[in-house]
């Protein structure tokens, strides 16, 4: 199996893609000639031609609504906002319009869209340039969202996501992009709403996505280590579909849990993970379910408050001991 | 009155800085927000302003000197204000620490190119409120007992009541182990319940007087004997007294044949009759037979009264008013007083013998065992009978023991020969 960065997995399922599908191309700013701001599309514009490799106006109302309707034509497009800041520009398009349409036409149109976006802290980004805003569109009926965090589930995500016929919001992580893994020979997709189990446990169940899960990996050695505290590391993976049941039988069988997201705690993602093992394993739960998570403040530019915004493996590590009554 | 100008933190992380210039001289009037001084710290030089107005009394801090973080370097005051040498204590009382400042200093010389690296590790590492106030005391209110709910549903899987367990989870909550270790104690043997606690018993009513009469009874001096009676004509006559029970009568048992036997002995050996009153001893002219009944929580001996006037059928009528009475807590105080002499009798249990404590004042106490079929020799010959033992406990002050035999010896008599006992 080939060793790709999370970055080369992107570029690699959407080239695959390209290679096999006349339907599928991507268009977005800079992505052509510049290769992306995150350098994901370099090389592309080279092997696919100005045609299926198309930069865009600085409009990512216009870069969605135009993936909306390649899509409903028959295309399968693969749209990037440059970072998830950004997809405000495009909630219109997102949110009323990708939506929506293959409800309101009865399933007579549908929106094979996907769209790319990255964010994420720990670089000095600034308070516009790295919000985690994965959870606004878990709210929204119509859509899927997918959140990766290794190359394996970046490679094989993309592939199912690209041949979705509903839009799919895909979020990459900024800091990930340089990260390593195996991934197929083959492309392969992975299923939307299948959970990964990372690492077995027993005492609590740690629900993670993006970086927080390499975060909660790194707290749950710690854990075991220093306390001996046995720690179980679900990654979703799919925030919509949610593969509730990989998380609530992991919560049945360790009694305890905690969610951890670089997004802010308020009404984050871990927040509909706490209602959802509250409601079906209520019955199981030893302790409180922790949540971690940035604070609640616009991201800061100087690096040390930065870092002291985003939460980071002693967070994760620190909830954990919570949960099993360790100070 | 005069105020102490003291180094500012001007960053997360900063723990001292060099004066590089003052921008005012002694005595010079300040403005508060004015620059006062310039500051080099690690990161930068900046100037920083005067924090109260008036006149710059004194400058502590000399050019070039570095200073810790909290620490005076100034005083302003009134123009003509004394200064007292004492006031340039830190007003933050932080301690000096010549080795640590060195090593900062080291550090930044020997790396230049991570300075964000290290900034980004001050704030990660930099301490955090508390993400919950600990309010255990407040929330243990309202009697509501608190556990988690895997720990609530074990509690109601198992039948086990919260309010008597202790909590060891955070803020004292009640989690599954506690739970599991409470509903273990019963089931698991003593090395392995060792952890959990003993359950405990308040001493109150029954039990209390129990425990009282039990310790007085063992102050008196007392003996035992022992006598084995052949049982053979005490069954002949118990079946014929059965035969003969109408309907709705109690049938008469062992224990009312020897309630009979018992008041008729004590009537012929009327020491053994007797209630020990310290100074005296009181021979009782009637036979008041009390018998031991057991009860869920103890032991109670209802009393028959002139029972050697009365026949068996009488007697097991009266017994089985009494007992039933007794198990149904309906007993009435007159119930339990006036005896003279206790009977025992474990011999439904399989009980082959038994020492009874004495039931004080009174002279004795008949500890009954169990009917048996045994080996005995008649006539040279080894033969089966039925037979049972009967051990009599005496208080020594009130008997002796040729009296004690004397009576058990009749006891076994009119067992082997119940007509003897006309």
């Amino acid at each position: 199996m080939p060793e790709l960065t999370y970055r080369e997995a992107v570029r690699d399922a959407m080239s695959e893609a390209m290679r096999r599908d006349d339907d599928v191309f991507i268009m977005g700013e800079d992505i052509a000639e510049m290769g992306g701001s995150m350098g994901v599309t370099q090389g592309m514009l080279e092997e696919f031609g100005p045609d299926r490799v198309r930069n865009t106006p600085i409009s990512e109302m216009a870069i969605v609504g135009s993936g909306v309707g390649a899509a409903i034509a028959g295309m399968r497009p693969i749209v990037e906002i440059m970072y998830q800041d950004f997809t405000t520009l495009a909630m219109e398009q997102l949110v009323s319009q990708a939506a929506k349409h293959r409800y309101m036409s009865g399933g007579q149109v549908k929106v094979p869209l996907t769209v790319r976006t990255q964010g994420g802290a720990g670089w000095s980004p600034g308070a516009q340039h790295a919000q985690q805003l994965e959870a606004w569109f878990v709210h929204v009926p119509g859509l899927k969202v997918v959140f990766p965090s290794t190359p394996a589930d970046v490679h094989g995500l993309l592939w199912t996501s690209i041949y979705d016929d509903n839009p799919v919001l895909f979020f990459e992580h900024r800091t990930l992009y340089g990260i390593k893994g195996e991934v197929p020979d083959e492309i392969d997709g992975i299923e939307l709403g299948k959970a990964r189990v990372h690492r077995e446990g027993e005492d609590v169940t740690v629900v993670a996505t993006g970086r927080l899960v390499h975060e909660a990996l790194g707290a749950a050695e710690e854990a075991e280590e220093e306390e001996g505290i046995s720690v179980e590391v679900v990654d979703p993976r799919t925030l919509l579909p949610l593969d509730e049941e990989t998380i609530v039988e992991s919560v049945k069988k360790t009694s305890r849990c905690v969610v951890a997201h670089e997004a802010v705690v308020r009404m984050g993602f871990g927040a509909e993970v706490t209602a959802i093992v509250q409601e079906k394993a209520f019955d199981y739960l030893d302790a409180p379910i922790e949540r971690v998570g940035s604070k609640f403040v616009p991201l800061p530019f100087a690096p040390v408050m930065e870092e002291f915004v985003i939460p980071h493996q002693a967070d994760v590590l620190a909830a954990i001991k919570r949960t099993v009554g360790k100070k | 009155m005069a105020n102490q100008v003291t180094l500012p933190r001007l960053g997360q992380g900063m723990e001292s800085g060099t004066i590089v210039k003052w921008l005012k001289s002694e005595g010079e009037a300040v403005e508060k927000g004015e620059p006062l001084y310039e500051l080099d710290t690690e990161k930068v030089t900046q100037e920083v302003e005067a924090d109260f107005s008036g006149t710059l009394l004194k400058i502590m801090a000399g050019e070039g000197q570095e200073i810790e973080v909290g620490k005076a370097v100034a005083v302003i005051g009134e123009e003509g204000e004394e200064v007292s040498a004492e006031s340039d204590d830190s007003a933050e009382g932080e301690v000096e620490d010549p080795t640590k400042v060195t090593e900062e200093e080291g550090a930044e010389e020997g790396e230049p190119a991570p300075e964000r690296e290290e900034e980004r590790k001050r704030g990660r590492e930099a301490d955090e409120p508390a993400p919950r106030p600990e309010v255990a005391e407040q929330r243990q209110d309202g009697g509501r007992v608190k556990a988690s709910p895997l720990a609530r549903r074990i509690a109601r899987e198992r039948g086990i009541d919260l309010s008597g367990l202790r909590g060891t989870g955070p803020e004292g909550r009640i989690v599954a182990e506690d739970v599991e270790r409470a509903g273990a104690a019963p089931a698991v043997a003593a090395p392995a319940a060792a952890a959990a606690e003993a359950e405990t018993i308040p001493l109150t009513g029954i039990r209390k007087t129990i425990a009282r009469r039990m310790t007085e009874a063992w102050e008196a001096p007392a003996f035992q004997i022992t006598m084995t009676a052949d049982m053979s004509a005490a069954i002949r006559l118990r079946e014929a007294l059965v035969e003969r029970t109408g309907e709705g009568e109690a049938r008469p048992t062992y224990s009312d044949i020897l309630t009979k036997v018992c008041a008729v002995a004590l009537m012929r050996h009327r020491a053994m009759n007797a209630l020990f009153a310290g100074d005296e001893i009181q021979l009782q002219p009637t036979a008041n037979v009390g018998i031991a009944v057991a009860v869920p929580n103890g032991l109670v001996v209802p009393v028959l009264r002139n029972c050697e006037a009365k026949t068996i059928p009488q007697l097991a009528a009266e017994r089985a008013d009494v007992v039933d009475r007794t198990r149904g807590g309906k007993l009435q105080s007159q119930d339990l007083e006036s005896g003279t002499f206790t009977i025992s009798n474990l011999g439904m249990y399989g009980v082959e013998r038994f020492v009874a404590v004495l039931n004080p004042p009174q002279a004795g106490i008949l500890a009954v065992g169990a009917i048996e079929e045994r080996a005995v020799v008649r006539d040279g010959e080894v033969v089966a009978r039925p037979v049972m033992e009967m051990t009599l406990t005496c208080d020594h002050r009130s008997v002796d023991g040729a009296t004690a035999s004397e009576f058990l010896r009749t006891v076994k008599q009119f067992l082997e020969a119940p007509g003897l006992a006309l």
